[in-house]
């Protein structure tokens, strides 16, 4: 089966799974303008940029050749979890009849019909390599990850500007090759040397700022969507961390409820003191994850959301209360087909500047003070 | 004591119920009021600029209803039918109204709607709420909530009857009830149903009155509230996945049902800018209009849209069925 999927954050970690399923993944191109445009052309006006963005990805998978396509489902109330029927239905009307889409549902949902996916999906490969090869896909994310955080945390003090960035791309380059388990532990440390590696300047403990980056998932993960945020605040100086990393992101959602890490508890809890339910998608755990970026000593959040994203409206309606009580700027960006990168990269950078500010203790009236004192030198001068 | 039932959203589908519930309990209940000019700016300058029309909308009713009265009532709207559940906005509706208007802490009463299966939304333990606030025993909360089910009971009927939401309100406010059945229009030149939500279709701001000129142009208009739930749903049976929202599917749902009626002419979808169920409920009601070979239209609208250009466009569309209708009827003859 020629198996292609929608593109999220680290691709590579999907194309791995098929590829050790022994399918043949036809690996979609990275979202471009094209990818855009085709999406926004065949899908509703009103769908939020993920569904045209994964829209155009299919249409450009198909083109390569891809005759099935695999994504997940949901059981709302956000409405990403009917991209996949929207989806189909948009094919269809498209004439593309040979092409499969295979949606994973919720197991509970469906039991019957969640089984026939992963049978499909396995592809006769016996069981016991299933499970073995999972296991390594596992370790897989979580040392890919591991990596992306300290890239996160050096790129802001490289000295050799685009060094780090240049660095990430070759780890993903080796990581696509990984076959086995042994292959990944001697890899991981290998491109953890080649990070260490990077020469940095030293900064000052308190001229370090740091900023979380929360919000939809597709828009936080996916940065071709989101302009490369992160690689814009890091070479602005900021450490960066995103709420959602893959490997959190499976432990948090694929492990049974009862089984989950205490940390993920914990940030509905906090996000529960300003949305008293779980209202779907993400609403809740941004709140908590705001929350617990400030008590954690960050400087500064960067909200990202999709154009009327329904859960994230919420949000966005409680995030000028949320800075107020805990004392935190918050700077709130929809992305939609129209946003500039130039609008974005200005009121980045001026949220940098306000958190340096901020931090040095240049309060306004400080400020004022320095200016004052500034102008009365200058008057000596001219005098 | 007096209570503000902000007329916005749900109240065009519940207010009977929440009017009669508060009255029997001796409150004293405000209605803020149609829609004004007044009214939107007031929530459009408090809410946030992205989020839709109607929400804009009840924001500024809310803070007109904290101006006129103690208590302001804002339900969080989980779930009336399982699996399904509300917009994520309805459901952090309160929230939203708590980190938007200012001086909302506290004065806003919102019991937490999640019915398994009842569209009525009459469980005692739902309104648990007013003993916490006011301190009424059980007992008069149920015997309210018994008077308040039948009188909502009442105003389904007739809107199953083929009474738009609109009029069966005003049958309530005047107690005329069953008397209005009669003066339903029948002898229209074509039929068009008109679907969207109640708080889209009847507010006169959002959707420039636009079921009464259709009236105008001597048109029959069917709504989503006159087909019952179950036959609603009864029509979605096709598709592998219901959608996650009860009244989108019951917008779908009488969509399908109106599209194999040989007496409905055409469609018209009227949905307000940005709203994120309909984005998909559009789609399906397009593709599904497609096959069954009948005109579709869709109506976007906002706080900015103009009368005028909706006026024609809504002429276009009847003197388009109206034409296709007396071909269709020279063809015969």
């Amino acid at each position: 089966m020629k198996v292609s999927f929608p593109y999220m954050g680290s691709a590579i970690v999907y194309k791995k799974l098929f590829e050790f399923l022994e399918h043949e993944v036809i690996m979609p191109p990275k979202p471009t303008q094209r990818t855009m445009d085709l999406g926004v052309k065949y899908s509703p006006e009103f769908a939020c940029i993920p569904l045209k963005m994964v829209m155009g990805t299919y249409l450009e998978a198909i083109e390569k050749g891809a005759k099935v396509l695999v994504t997940s489902g949901g059981h709302g109330p956000c409405r990403a979890g009917f991209y996949g029927d929207t989806h189909k239905n948009i094919l269809k009307s498209l004439g593309y009849d040979d092409v499969e889409l295979i949606i994973f549902d919720a197991p509970q949902d469906n039991w019957k019909a969640f089984w026939r996916n992963v049978q499909k999906i396995r592809n006769g490969v016996p069981w016991p390599k299933v499970i073995s090869r999972m296991y390594t896909l596992y370790r897989f994310v979580q040392k890919l990850d591991e990596l992306e955080k300290m890239v996160q945390k050096i790129r802001p003090y490289e000295i050799n500007k685009g060094q780090t960035t240049q660095v990430w791309n070759e780890i993903q380059e080796k990581f696509d090759k990984i076959k086995t388990r042994k292959e990944l532990y001697k890899i991981y440390e290998e491109c953890k040397k080649m990070l260490l590696s990077i020469p940095t300047k030293e900064v000052d403990e308190k001229d370090k700022i740091r900023v979380g980056i929360v919000g939809e998932i597709y828009v936080v993960m996916e940065s071709s969507i989101n302009f490369g945020i992160e690689e814009i605040l890091g070479n602005l100086g900021v450490e960066v961390e995103r709420s959602l990393y893959l490997f959190e992101w499976i432990n948090d959602n694929l492990v049974p409820w009862a089984f989950r890490p205490k940390r993920f508890k914990e940030i509905i809890k906090k996000g529960q003191r300003y949305i008293k339910i779980l209202i779907g998608g993400h609403a809740v755990e941004t709140v908590g994850h705001i929350i617990d970026f400030k008590e954690r000593g960050f400087d500064g959040i960067v909200h990202l959301m999709p154009f009327a994203c329904l859960p994230e409206l919420v949000t966005q309606s409680l995030i000028p209360k949320i800075s107020k009580e805990i004392d935190i700027p918050i700077l709130s960006l929809p992305i939609d087909e129209q946003t500039g990168k130039a609008n974005m990269l200005t009121r980045i950078e001026a949220f940098v500047d306000l958190l340096r500010n901020r931090k040095r203790g240049r309060t306004k009236e400080v400020f004022v003070n320095e200016f004052q004192q500034h102008a009365d030198e200058e008057r000596v001068v001219v005098v | 004591m007096k209570i503000a039932i902000p007329h916005a959203l749900l109240y065009y589908y519940y207010f009977p119920l929440w009017d009669t519930l508060f009255k029997e309990l001796g409150f004293e209940v405000v209605d803020t009021g149609i829609t004004n000019k007044d009214i939107l700016d007031k929530g459009s300058k408090a809410a946030v600029s992205d989020i839709c029309a109607p929400i804009k909308i009840f924001t500024g009713h809310v803070i007109e209803g904290l101006e006129k009265a103690d208590y302001v009532f804002v339900p969080r709207f989980a779930r009336i039918r399982k699996p399904e559940y509300f917009c994520p906005k309805f459901m952090g509706l309160p929230d939203i109204i708590e980190g938007t208007v200012e001086g909302s802490h506290g004065r806003v009463i919102s019991p937490i709607i999640n019915e398994k299966n009842n569209e009525d939304i009459s469980s005692p333990k739902t309104y648990d709420i007013l003993t916490d606030i006011f301190g009424f025993s059980h007992r008069e909360i149920r015997l309210a909530l018994k008077k308040a089910e039948e009188v909502f009971l009442r105003f389904k009927n007739l809107l199953h009857s083929g009474l738009s939401c609109d009029k069966a309100l005003e049958s309530y406010r005047t107690q005329r009830w069953e008397e209005d059945l009669k003066r339903v229009k029948k002898d229209g030149e074509v039929t068009i149903a008109v679907l969207g939500y109640v708080y889209d279709v009847y507010d006169s701001f959002i959707s420039m009155d636009v079921i009464k000129k259709l009236e105008t142009l001597n048109v029959n208009i069917k709504t989503f509230e006159m087909v019952p739930i179950d036959i609603a749903y009864e029509n979605l049976k096709h598709y592998r996945k219901r959608l996650f929202w009860t009244f989108s599917n019951r917008v779908l749902g009488a969509g399908l049902f109106y599209l194999k009626d040989p007496k409905v002419d055409g469609i018209i979808h009227v949905t307000a800018f940005g709203c994120g169920p309909d984005a998909i409920v559009g789609r399906f009601l397009q593709y599904e209009s497609d096959v069954a070979g009948k005109p579709f239209t869709t109506l976007r609208v906002d706080e900015h849209t103009g009368e005028g250009h909706m006026f024609t466009r809504i002429e276009a569309f009847v003197d388009m069925l109206k034409r296709k209708k007396w071909a269709s009827f020279s063809e015969v003859i």
